[in-house]
């Protein structure tokens, strides 16, 4: 049998060998597997939202004001008579746009700035790493709470304000990578090939920590949910009427006596939607890194 | 060690000039005049002159910002647009109740977490170490702005044994100061908790595998005196750190927390700036609270380096 032929019989068997083993692996955490469905699911929901949703998230009426959970309305009614469990669907919306969004702000911004300062190194590296430090130092909230002020409530600023926030960590992150694996000897052979710097750092190291940097994203990305919903909480992030998670348990505050599980669903959509990415990131967590914690 | 202190204190310095650029930059950058943004917008033409005149918003920026940075190292930070009162002034005042709910805070998150994150690595794989990490994976993903509302349903609505909300100062009646401390202080502490408890784990899942902890039982000592006398002490060095690095998210958290119990801290003053549009307070309150994070960072690599000899000798190095 020919090389090419042989290559052709093995290659299907590879692939399957390679999904099976994969499955294996996913099937070993089976808490983690449980956590990536719940974040497809919620995606799903939040892709799928003019479908699910029973009626107009925004939809006020009088008669129904405060009416605790029905067949008709699962998740019961809020103080101005709209459906919740629709405000709880289309906020699922809301919260993933702006985790998803601000995450990848921080990746587009923090990713390259720690790829040059930690291949430069030098002068520069010093430079961007006190700034990241002194940007280090705005507890999040604060940070997102200042910027928020200067440029105005919205969900738009709010997920400007989260991604910045989120930038130096990966500012961090990526340069610490950096420095461990611009020093491998496969990143100094392609040098010594004639590679230039912007092949390397592209096409040498950066395939090599995006690993890590997917696994920073999935820790980051609950984080941000959970930011967005304390900002808008707050009243500094998506602003009434629009269905957010953290409005809604702004206004459910104030009905906790008369009308708790306005809180109870936007609450529990929140804290199993941060769960289940936690659970995911901790098994993608294991399979990139077999150290055993 | 004097060099690492001399080290770490001259990019502390750096950091802190940085933040103090921001915050001033920050300001500026609000449309309108920088005159009319410091004084509000029902101030008067000699008011706003007396607005320029201190600061000196005629002069070029550089000069501006010197003059401002002396006037904040000074402890000028400006007055409150709404109540005329000095914001380091407001800012004194509303800290104590911060500053306490932060140690209690701390207290509930290092009493919960340095014992269950010891046992969780003791009994590793067993169901502890999954009921503790179990909890500790919940503990970092429910907003405790929701948790602070869950406690408050049941344990002031429905079974009315904490006040819901509020602050009494602990001179006046201990006991209703601790009634209303108590909510606030678990909510802050639980994501503090969850966190340190997984460091604690980790750590002292390392420090039971070290040569030393093996030679300990070699030579007879009881499993409780090598996990107490010599894992504990050594695991705990950087969950130090840690603790550290959380206390900007215990800042935020406070911010949450005390809007949520309606404590009237510093963390309420902020979001109070912000709705106010009171830009001289929110600049104090980010200016104070950016750099007493830097300086809280300060202090912890300090005892970090008292605490681990390597790291003050790796410091001092070329």
């Amino acid at each position: 049998m020919s090389a090419t032929a042989h290559v052709l019989v093995k290659t299907p068997a590879a692939a399957s060998d390679r999904l099976r083993r994969g499955w294996r692996r996913v099937m070993r955490r089976p808490a983690s597997a449980a956590g990536a469905v719940i974040v497809l699911l919620f995606v799903a929901t939040a892709l799928g939202a003019p479908w699910i949703a029973t009626s107009d998230p925004l939809g006020t009426d009088w008669s129904k004001i405060r009416k605790a959970p029905t067949w008709a309305h699962p998740f019961g009614t809020d103080d101005l008579g709209r459906d919740n469990f629709s405000r709880v669907v289309w906020g699922s919306r809301i919260s993933m746009q702006a985790g998803v969004f601000s995450i990848l702000l921080a990746i587009l911004v923090g990713v390259p700035t720690g790829l040059v300062a930690g291949y430069y190194r030098g002068a520069l590296d010093q430079v961007i790493m006190r700034l990241t430090d002194a940007w280090l130092a705005f507890p999040f909230l604060i940070l997102a709470i200042g910027l928020v002020t200067i440029m105005g409530p919205s969900l738009t600023n709010a997920t400007l304000a989260i991604g910045l926030g989120a930038t130096p960590a990966y500012i961090r992150l990526t340069r610490g990578l950096v420095l461990a694996t611009a020093a491998l000897d496969y990143v100094q052979g392609a040098r010594a090939l004639g590679a230039g710097d912007p092949r390397l750092m592209s096409r040498h190291i950066l395939p090599n920590i995006v690993s890590s940097l997917l696994v920073q994203a999935t820790v980051s990305i609950p984080i941000a949910i959970i930011a967005e919903a304390i900002l808008s909480f707050l009243g500094l992030g998506v602003q009434p009427p629009a269905p957010s998670w953290g409005t809604m348990l702004n206004t459910a505050q104030q009905f906790l006596e008369t009308a708790p599980w306005m809180a109870w669903w936007p609450g529990l959509a929140i804290f199993s939607l941060t769960l289940a990415f936690n659970l995911a990131g901790d098994g993608l967590r294991d399979l990139l890194d077999p150290k055993d914690y | 060690m004097l060099e690492f202190l001399i080290q770490r204190a001259t990019i502390s310095v750096v950091t802190l000039c940085v933040i103090s650029l921001v915050v001033f930059t920050g300001v500026r950058m609000i449309p309108g005049d920088p005159a009319r943004v410091m004084a509000g917008t029902d101030a008067d033409a000699a008011g706003l002159e007396e607005v320029r005149e201190k600061y000196g918003l005629k002069d070029p920026i550089v000069v501006q910002y010197l003059r401002w940075a002396g006037l904040a190292l000074r402890g000028d930070l400006g007055e409150s647009i709404r109540t005329r009162e000095s914001v380091a002034r407001m800012v004194a005042k509303k800290l104590p109740i911060t500053i306490e709910l932060a140690c209690f805070s701390l207290l509930i998150a290092v009493g919960i977490a340095i014992p269950a994150g010891v046992v969780a690595a003791v009994r590793r794989n067993t169901v502890w170490d999954v009921l503790a990490s179990g909890a500790s994976l919940c503990g970092v993903s429910i907003p405790n702005f929701w948790l602070g509302i869950v406690l408050i349903l049941f344990f002031s609505v429905r079974l009315g044994w904490l006040p819901a909300s509020g602050f009494v100062p602990f001179w006046e009646s201990p006991v209703a100061n601790l009634e209303r401390m108590l909510m606030p202080s678990f909510v802050l502490g639980t994501a503090l908790a969850a966190v340190l408890m997984r460091q604690t784990r980790n750590s002292m899942i390392e420090v039971l595998s070290a040569d030393y902890i093996r030679t300990a039982y070699s030579k007879g000592l009881a499993g409780r005196v090598v996990v107490f006398r010599h894992a504990v002490r050594n695991s705990l060095i950087p969950v130090v750190t840690i603790l550290g690095l959380q206390m900007g998210a215990l800042m935020s958290g406070a911010v949450v927390t005390e809007q949520i119990f309606v404590v009237p801290g510093f963390g309420r003053l902020i979001v109070e700036a912000v709705f106010t549009r009171d830009y001289p307070l929110v600049q104090g309150v980010v200016l104070i609270t950016a750099s007493s994070y830097v300086l809280i960072n300060l202090l912890v690599d300090v005892s970090y380096s008292i605490l681990d000899p390597r790291i003050r000798i790796r410091g001092a190095g070329p």
